[in-house]
């Protein structure tokens, strides 16, 4: 990994068009600002590992056979 | 044209064009850019998520709002912005689900549901507070009901 030090409102350009600047540090946090082009979806780390792990879990879940839960969907009124 | 793909699970599938979905940025962490969504059974409340490029791939989904009544999906102004959702109405909503041996025990993903529309998907990530990574589908009787969003 790449580890470049950097200063409050200095900033990293990523290839043309990804700016990240340090905005301001308070004591363990460090607060970024992000410019990116609007077709970027940016991701807070965890959230992403998270979704991608229930998205993997979910692919692996099931063979070609899902149960028939018509009688649950009656039973709750779903 | 015709698209068949030759799916690990479902054997030969003929894919008609109209269920086919682009996702520009893929599914989260999983990638992949097209995918069909498959209705074996017309009866059954899940449907496939299946990669037209891996035959390997394929999602359970399923439509929350049957399951959870007061389900609501909430973008950050960014992603608002980024999907230009603003102008279109009939947004389709889908669910991940991951499934059990036992019905109690299958779960959907409420904090990244996938939104469609004239044939583009996105899975994004909901802001609506209370929505769990992993609700339970099937709140038995003696359970209280999960809170939804």
């Amino acid at each position: 990994m790449l580890r470049i030090t950097r200063r409050v409102g200095e900033r990293i350009i990523l290839g043309d068009n990804v700016i990240i600047e340090v905005t301001e540090i308070k004591g363990q946090s460090v607060r970024i600002g992000i410019e990116a082009p609007r077709s970027l979806p940016i991701y807070r780390e965890e959230i992403w590992l998270d979704v991608k792990r229930e998205n993997e879990a979910a692919a692996r879940s099931a063979g070609e056979k899902l149960p028939d839960v018509s009688a649950q969907l009656k039973r709750t009124g779903q | 044209m015709s698209l068949t793909i030759e799916s690990s699970r479902f054997g030969r599938v003929e894919i008609d064009p109209e269920t086919v979905v682009e996702f520009p940025d893929g599914l989260i962490g999983l990638g992949g850019s097209r995918y069909a969504l498959l209705a074996n059974d017309a009866d059954s409340p899940f449907l496939w998520l299946h990669s037209i490029e891996d035959p390997t791939l394929a999602l359970p989904v399923t439509n929350p709002h049957r399951f959870f009544s007061d389900f609501k999906v909430e973008l950050t102004d960014d992603d608002g912005e980024r999907l230009g959702l603003d102008d279109v109405t009939a947004v389709a909503v889908y669910v991940t689900v991951c499934a059990s041996n036992v019905l109690d025990d299958f779960t959907v993903n409420l904090k990244a549901p996938i939104l469609i529309w004239s044939g583009s998907g996105h899975q994004v990530i909901n802001q609506a507070p209370g929505c769990e990574l992993r609700a339970r589908l099937f709140a038995d009787a003696g359970r209280e009901p999960e809170p939804a969003c």
